[in-house]
């Protein structure tokens, strides 16, 4: 037998070299080369004697062991054991483990109320006692199982994309298919785990009740209580790490199962779109983008052609042509016949030719009806008749005709010996 | 009723500039995409004002929602399904997780022909005929949208793909927009 602290200086003095085999060769067998190396890699500055003595140390301390039949060694399963538990690379164990040790405690439960109801301590200290070991392991199952599963995860998220899915998520489909269903059935508040806990809590209730009314064994009702907290505990505590392991386990299952389904996908609508053409398969389903600038921008040669074509065309707004009614209807002007007026001013200017006379006085005094505008026409055909003999004054005037103000050189009748001036100046106010 | 402090919106305009060219803001463009973060309600109120619907996709990005695109943009959006559709087939077909490989590989102008070459009657239909014309004609529109960045080697996709996936999975007969139609 080895002394346990020899053994725990060795490891602590090797422990670097003792990982690196331990990672790099899992639990697969080595050779004693290895060991050396491994040696030689973690203390370069030993000599090869040194390694030599260092690696038969660890021989015969039992930390590596020689396989059954060949030169080949491997680290002792206990050393492996409690390194797994140190480095937590965990791996998973089976759902039949916690089973087969959940049964055995209600099994053990009934043996335990069987000692108590003959009153055999003994054999009810010693159950418990048992019990309590079981309900420690499935504990320590628990926790392992979760790291186990945490290193499931991690890896499955940290290797490499060049691996198939498929490959990749392996461990993760089995870790759940294999593991957490199983479990998650036992845990069900209906599964056999639950009944199972609730006889057994009623066993030992019943027990410690017996135990308080008889006033026997006294000493004994404190172990049972601590039992029955641990198996409460351990309910809660299995309830919780499966919860946790299926929290994280579930979404690297929905990512599989989505990838799986956008593949399928992905090669459906390529079918799809090589059988329809591109266009019409897609224009429906893809994806919008708000693109001010093309709708607000001239990019291209053509937009500003067309830009400048549309220019050319430009209407304020449209144009309308007015209506039929809306226009004023033609009055004819209200002039009297000109040769009407000319015989007039005739006759009334022949006789009197001493003073001259001013010919809008006249138009004034004979047509009163007469709008300024027509008065003017008047005036001038009477102005431009060479029949008629007139002369301009030098002196302007303001006359009032019609309502209107004119200033002008005005054209009266001729008086004797004066000549014509044909040049009227009329100026509207 | 939000109350919008614009001395507090310090990145609008940069931001406005951004997702009016329809440029999709995602975790990469860390100012702008932290200020959305923390201001997302003024930004909203104030973008809603001013009629754009601006939406934030859990997946890490910011953009403005539209129900049509301009023809050309159209174009440019249905040439980018594309794309996105036969990398993840063809990372499915070399045995690689699609998903994964979408986000994580670089295209570079050697997959870009390769995707050409294997798909020509596609892309011959968006008048794309080889590797940089896909280049010119995607993946850098991609990055003015959003949807890419340009690294050393080629161009890596960011997370606005996910609208492509989302669109994926929305396609069946039913969308297949016939002739006579």
């Amino acid at each position: 037998m080895i002394p346990a602290k020899k053994l725990l200086n060795t490891l602590t003095e090797h422990w670097g070299m003792l990982e690196l085999l331990f990672k790099r060769f899992k639990m697969a067998d080595f050779s004693l080369k290895d060991v050396q190396n491994a040696i030689k890699q973690k203390q370069p500055t030993w000599s090869n004697e040194r390694i030599y003595k260092e690696t038969n140390r660890l021989l015969n301390q039992d930390i590596i062991i020689p396989l059954a039949k060949s030169s080949q060694l491997e680290i002792n399963r206990a050393i492996a054991d409690f390194a797994t538990f140190l480095l937590q690379e965990e791996h998973l164990g089976l759902a039949q483990e916690i089973t087969v040790l959940v049964d055995d405690l209600a099994r053990l439960g009934d043996r335990l109320d069987n000692a108590g109801s003959i009153e055999d301590y003994d054999e009810m200290r010693r159950f418990s006692r048992i019990m309590d070991d079981r309900v420690r392991k499935i504990m320590k199952l628990f926790a392992h199982n979760e790291n186990a599963i945490l290193n499931i995860v991690e890896q499955a998220k940290a290797n490499n994309a060049v691996q198939s899915l498929q490959k990749r998520y392996q461990a993760v489909i089995e870790a759940f298919d294999e593991y957490i269903e199983p479990m998650l059935e036992m845990v069900d508040i209906r599964g056999s785990f639950h009944a199972c806990f609730n006889t057994i809590e009623s066993q030992i209730s019943s027990q410690i009740e017996s135990i308080e009314r008889s006033g026997k064994a006294y000493q004994d009702k404190r172990m049972l209580e601590r039992l029955r907290t641990r198996i409460l505990e351990m309910h809660l505590v299995g309830r919780e790490s499966l919860r946790k392991s299926a929290d994280m386990l579930m979404p690297l299952r929905e990512e599989l199962r989505r990838n799986n389904m956008i593949t399928r996908q992905a090669a459906k609508v390529l079918g799809l779109v090589r059988k329809n053409g591109v266009d019409n398969m897609l224009t429906a389903v893809q994806p919008n983008f708000v693109s001010d600038t093309q709708r607000f921008s001239l990019g291209q040669q053509r937009h500003i052609i067309a830009y400048m074509a549309a220019l050319a065309e430009f209407e304020h707004s449209e144009y309308e042509l007015p209506d039929q009614q809306d226009v004023p209807s033609f009055v004819t002007p209200n002039i009297p016949d000109y040769h009407n007026v000319k015989a007039n001013f005739k006759k009334r200017f022949n006789s009197k030719r001493k003073k001259p006379q001013p010919l809008l006085t006249f138009l004034g005094e004979s047509y009163p009806g007469l709008e300024a505008d027509e008065m003017l026409f008047l005036y001038q055909k009477l102005v431009s008749d060479s029949e008629i003999e007139i002369s301009q004054s030098d002196e302007k005037m303001r006359v009032k005709i019609a309502g209107q103000h004119f200033s002008l050189f005005p054209f009266n009748t001729k008086p004797i010996d004066s000549k014509p001036v044909v040049s009227p100046h009329t100026g509207n106010e | 009723m939000t109350q919008i402090n614009l001395d507090e919106l310090s990145h609008l305009q940069a931001i406005n500039k951004k997702l009016v060219t329809g440029y999709h803001i995602s975790e990469q463009d860390t100012v702008m995409w932290q200020e959305l973060d923390q201001q997302i309600d003024a930004y909203r109120a104030l973008f809603s004002a001013l009629g754009h619907d601006l939406q934030h996709d859990s997946r890490g990005f910011y953009y403005f929602a539209s129900d049509e695109s301009t023809p050309n943009m159209g174009k440019i959006s249905r040439a980018i399904a594309l794309t996105i559709y036969i990398l993840i087939e063809h990372y499915a077909n070399s045995g690689k997780d699609p998903m994964r490989a979408l986000f994580d590989e670089v295209s570079d102008l050697e997959l870009m022909q390769t995707l050409v070459q294997m798909n020509k009657h596609l892309f011959d239909q968006l008048e794309i005929f080889s590797g940089s014309d896909l280049r010119k004609d995607v993946y850098l529109r991609m990055v003015r949208l959003g949807l890419s960045r340009e690294v050393e080697t080629g161009f890596m996709l960011q997370a606005p793909i996910y609208r492509y996936i989302d669109a994926l999975m929305e396609v069946n007969e039913e969308t297949y927009i016939g002739e006579d139609e």
